[in-house]
């Protein structure tokens, strides 16, 4: 490559970084606006102040907002430890059994994963709403699972099909027992995976709105994205923007953290789900 | 050079343990099969099978959640009365629109953003995988909230940085009309998922021979050339897989709506408009008919990609 | 009444009765009046609130859900007026005791009453009334030496407004917003959003096509098309007309007692220069017809106890403690609300903070509530949906279209 042609690439790549933070960098300015420099028309606050971090953290919007802080990793946390769970042992029936069947669990989770999640609310909303389940952290983790799952279950038989299960046997044949040779040999190569789709799977239970909003009705379950809807100024009919700025803030940041720490096995699990096989 | 599909990876096939009996093991291994991937076969079914069919019961009352008692049989009806309403017929077509514009735009510059991952220095490499991760893990209701916060009259800096252009000034209202609040909505939806397409299609730009360039150049094929015969069609599977998935999503797209106009000058998706019948009108019979209608256009379009364009997608997950 | 008592004091053994009060978003003066009740209540009962959504109609949205569901949960609920017909049809109050009845509706404004009455009798209890004030720039009626002592119209503030080169601030946005301002210039006008009212959505007759009904969305698009609105005005809302008040450009505005508070904050924040809240001054509602009476906006919130309720009668009991005297004088002062007890108006306290109180109780005296029908959702939907955006209401043809997409979707046979 000569000289000019990497100077190309070197600017296209820090346009993609700008083109990606830029938005980040936005809110996170907003958040550190005061209420009346809200409409200051310009990009970065006029004097930054913590004010919209103390509002939902300890002020009045704190009740809305914790609650829901809570709930979003409790029921995101479940909804993915049970998919990854389910998961596991599907993708493994998949990637290593040879039984009927197999193509239809793999269309099943296709049509799933691209089922109109609105059209599924308002029956489920009668449904929990019969049984009790609405407004509930279970009444959420059940539909989560639509959206987790089939992700799941693809990233992982990909991840799964690329372990070379010839070396359990050769462990065994070295001596091991069946079941420190799945423990000392198989569980190694599989953990990265798994965790990898556990990664995806919380990524998408994360970002859900349409379930949160309707599924639930008060801080018992509802989750952040459901909460920044419900923010409220100073009165009724002042607007809340530098609170749901400073509380966007706060749910970004758990996912930055895991693309930072993790973003060579998410880009990974992403394509290796869709496109690889 | 024909197409080549991505090579289906078997890299293990199913062990086949030696001195057993075929049939034996066989049937062990299809109780062992079901027995491993049935709970989640199960699961997925229930939370999607059971509501759609009790949405397809629903769809032919007229049945309002306050006013239970007048619950009666209607029939189709309600799909009639949807069918023959133009809110239906704008709410596709604003569905329709912005998946169309998105999906496109979005298949350009995730081809560009790939090729400068792909070329990206290794020093940089790390770094702008990470930034391009960063629009893919953000909540959609943060970004649209981020957008609207952005474009908006009072709080936003789009105006003031953008009074250079002829027709914007402090005063330009991007909510105000139709166009502009769909614009805006577009770059949001853009903005957020270009970087999935970007990396499914960076997964594409790998599995296209190294050789199969290098002898179009010695060839002496254009850039564009070895573009349209080398490259586009060496991607086919993952540019279909990508555009599937984008297409199916941007289709049921509701939170950006939700959040940044709540439909407002006619920027009404079909999931906002089936949302606002049954949750916010709870008018379960009417709203439970627009859902029956949303999944059945959302299974004719996977049904035209997949038996019209051939898009293999287990050939292209490597499924056989 | 016997049974129902001995129900609440056998259910609760264990304990203290906790009854939950399902509260709009506020800044925290519902939650300090339970605390204060649950302590007068001396052990008989505890009062914890719950936070509802912020804009009104998803607040009816979450209430309808979870009462649908025969939620026992709900003991107490804030309500936005328009909404306790339906919830009153569809059964979801507890019928109101005659005593506390009597006693919660005396000295309190008509508009309150009648906001809180469906089919000829009492099912909620009055808790504040809020109302619209023409809010204005004294050095610009200086300017233009209009004289506020006197009503003044709608034309007369787009004129002034032109002439001194400032704003009209209103209500443009499409939401419950635009129906209110519309309900408003109709009653001002002499009309109402429906006319012939019945509990059958077949059988109800609109009033949009009526003179005033004409008039009202002439007044309309002449505000949207005077160029005197701001910008974005197809998108303003209440808080966004506050900013643009409190603005150099300022000249009127049509909002809620709120702005009064948010301006002082704002000066005390040290954002806004002292001078613009001595500059502000308050009047009646905007007349439509000169020397007609302005019918201004009404809302607020009335207090609904849930059907589901194991505590009715406890739960009554905390609805007088919550709309007492002493409460309500504390949430107008405290929170900006203003009270549905005219009593309170008197209060030294409540004078000193909001100079403007006489003004309210008289403008309170004056509102005129919006639609009263159990379909009010539908009928505001469809308002919402043909008057917006108010610069392309057509006196001659919006009326008329409104009515025929309100008349076929209570038919049913029109989506909204």
């Amino acid at each position: 490559m000569s000289t000019k042609e990497k100077t190309w690439w070197y600017v296209g790549g820090v346009a993609i970084i700008i083109y990606a933070l830029f938005p980040v960098a936005w809110i996170v300015s907003l958040s550190f606006k005061a209420p009346s420099d809200i409409a200051n028309k310009g990009f970065l606050p006029t004097s930054p102040t913590g004010e919209n971090y103390s509002t939902i953290l300890t002020g009045t919007a704190s009740d809305l907002f914790l609650p829901a802080l809570r709930n979003s990793f409790g029921i995101c946390l479940i909804a993915t430890f049970i998919s990854c769970v389910l998961s596991m042992f599907a993708a493994y029936a998949i990637a290593r059994l040879d039984f009927p069947g197999k193509k239809l669990i793999l269309g099943t989770a296709l049509g799933v994963a691209i089922f109109p999640v609105i059209s599924i609310v308002t029956p489920l909303f009668n449904l929990w709403r019969q049984i009790g389940l609405y407004d509930t952290w279970l009444g959420l983790i059940i539909p989560y699972l639509s959206l987790t799952l089939p992700i799941s279950i693809w990233t992982m038989s990909a991840f799964f099909r690329e372990i070379p299960w010839e070396m359990e046997q050769a462990a065994q044949v070295d001596g091991a027992t069946t079941w420190q040779a799945f423990r000392k040999v198989i569980v190694p190569l599989a953990a990265p995976g798994v965790f990898t789709t556990a990664i995806i799977a919380f990524f998408i239970a994360w970002n859900d709105f349409a379930y949160g909003i309707s599924l639930t009705s008060t801080s018992v379950a509802r989750p952040v994205p459901a909460a920044l809807g419900l923010f409220s100024g100073a009165s009724q009919f002042e607007d809340p923007t530098g609170a749901i700025a400073a509380a966007a803030v706060i749910v970004t940041i758990p996912v930055v953290a895991l693309v930072l720490l993790f973003q060579r096995r998410i880009v990974a699990g992403l394509t290796n789900g869709a496109v690889k096989g | 050079m024909t197409q080549t599909t991505l090579p289906p990876t078997e890299k293990t096939a199913p062990v086949s343990a030696p001195g057993r009996g075929i049939s034996d093991r066989s049937r062990a291994e299809r109780k062992l099969g079901w027995m491993l991937a049935g709970p989640a076969f199960f699961v997925m079914l229930l939370v999607t099978a059971y509501p759609i069919v009790q949405a397809v019961y629903y769809s032919l009352f007229n049945y309002r959640l306050t006013d239970p008692e007048n619950r009666s049989f209607r029939g189709l009806g309600n799909y009639a009365v949807i069918l023959s309403d133009p809110v239906w017929w704008t709410s596709l077509w604003v569905t329709v629109l912005i998946t169309v514009v998105t999906v496109a735009v979005e298949l350009v510059l995730g081809f560009a953003l790939a090729m400068v991952m792909a070329k990206a220095l290794s020093s940089i490499r790390p770094i702008v995988r990470a930034a391009i991760l960063i629009p893919y893990a953000v909540i959609t209701v943060v970004s649209a909230f981020a957008w609207k916060f952005a474009f908006d009259v009072d709080t936003g800096f789009v105006n003031s940085w953008l009074a250079w252009l002829p027709g914007i000034g402090a005063d330009t209202d991007w909510f105000g009309d139709r166009g502009t609040s769909l614009l805006v909505i577009c770059i949001t939806e853009i903005w957020k998922t270009t970087p999935f397409i970007s990396l499914l299609l960076l997964a594409g730009l790998a599995q296209v021979p190294e050789v199969l360039q290098e002898a179009a150049k010695v060839d002496g094929a254009t850039w564009w050339q070895r573009m349209r015969r080398v490259t586009i069609p060496n991607m086919k599977a993952a540019i279909m897989v990508a555009v599937l998935f984008r297409t199916l999503d941007a289709f049921r797209i509701f939170d950006s709506i939700f959040i940044m106009t709540a439909g407002a000058n006619g920027t009404e998706s079909v999931s906002f408009l089936a949302y606002r019948q049954t949750i916010s009108r709870v008018e379960i019979g009417l709203g439970s008919a627009v859902s029956v209608l949303l999944f059945l256009a959302v299974v004719l379009i996977a049904f035209i990609f997949i038996k019209g364009f051939k898009v293999d997608l287990a050939q292209a997950r490597g499924e056989r | 009444m016997l049974s129902s008592g001995l129900a609440a004091c056998g259910g609760d053994s264990g304990g203290v009765p906790t009854l939950t009060w399902y509260i709009n978003p506020d800044s925290g003066g519902q939650a300090e009046i339970a605390a204060r009740c649950t302590e007068a209540a001396e052990g008989r009962y505890t009062l914890v609130t719950a936070v509802l959504p912020r804009d009104s109609p998803s607040q009816r949205e979450q209430l309808v859900r979870r009462l649908a569901a025969e939620d026992s949960s709900i003991d107490l609920m804030s309500l936005d007026p328009p909404y306790i017909p339906e919830f009153a049809q569809a059964g979801f109050l507890a019928p109101v005791p005659q005593e506390v009845g009597d006693r919660v509706t005396e000295g309190v404004v008509q508009s309150a009453i009648d906001g809180s009455t469906w089919d000829d009798e009492l099912v909620a209890i009055p808790f504040w009334a809020n109302t619209q004030l023409l809010w204005y720039r004294k050095s610009v009626v200086e300017q233009a030496g209009l004289d506020m002592s006197q009503p003044v119209t709608w034309e007369q503030l787009l004129q002034v407004a032109e002439q001194t080169g400032t704003t009209v601030s209103a209500q443009g946005t499409r939401s419950e917003s635009l129906t209110v301002w519309l309900n408003a210039l109709i009653e001002s006008a002499g009309g109402s959003i429906i006319a012939e009212n019945s509990t059958d959505p077949d059988q109800i007759q609109l009033g949009l096509t009526s003179d005033a009904g004409i008039r009202a969305a002439e007044v309309m698009r002449q505000v949207a098309d005077s160029g005197v609105t701001g910008p974005a005005f197809s998108t303003a809302n209440e808080d966004s007309n506050a900013t643009q008040f409190e603005g150099p450009e300022a000249g009127f505005m049509v909002n809620w007692p709120f702005v009064w508070g948010r301006a002082l904050s704002a000066v005390e924040g040290g954002t806004l220069d002292a001078s613009v809240p001595d500059d502000i001054g308050w009047a009646l509602y905007p007349q439509v017809d000169a020397g007609e009476p302005s019918a201004p906006p009404y809302g607020g919130i009335n207090i609904g106890v849930g059907a589901y309720s194991q505590h009715p009668d406890l739960a009554y009991e905390a609805t007088e403690c919550i709309t007492s005297d002493e409460n309500q004088a504390y949430y107008m002062v405290s929170n900006g609300n203003p009270a549905a007890s005219t009593a309170v108006y008197d209060d030294p306290e409540v004078v000193e903070v909001f100079p403007m109180a006489p003004v309210i109780a008289e403008s309170l005296e004056q509102a005129a509530p919006r639609p009263q029908t159990p379909y009010y959702s539908e009928v505001s939907g469809g308002v919402q949906r043909e008057y917006h955006a108010p610069s392309t209401v057509d006196p001659e043809s919006t009326p008329q279209r409104a009515e025929d997409l309100i008349s076929a979707v209570l038919r049913g046979d029109q989506l909204l």
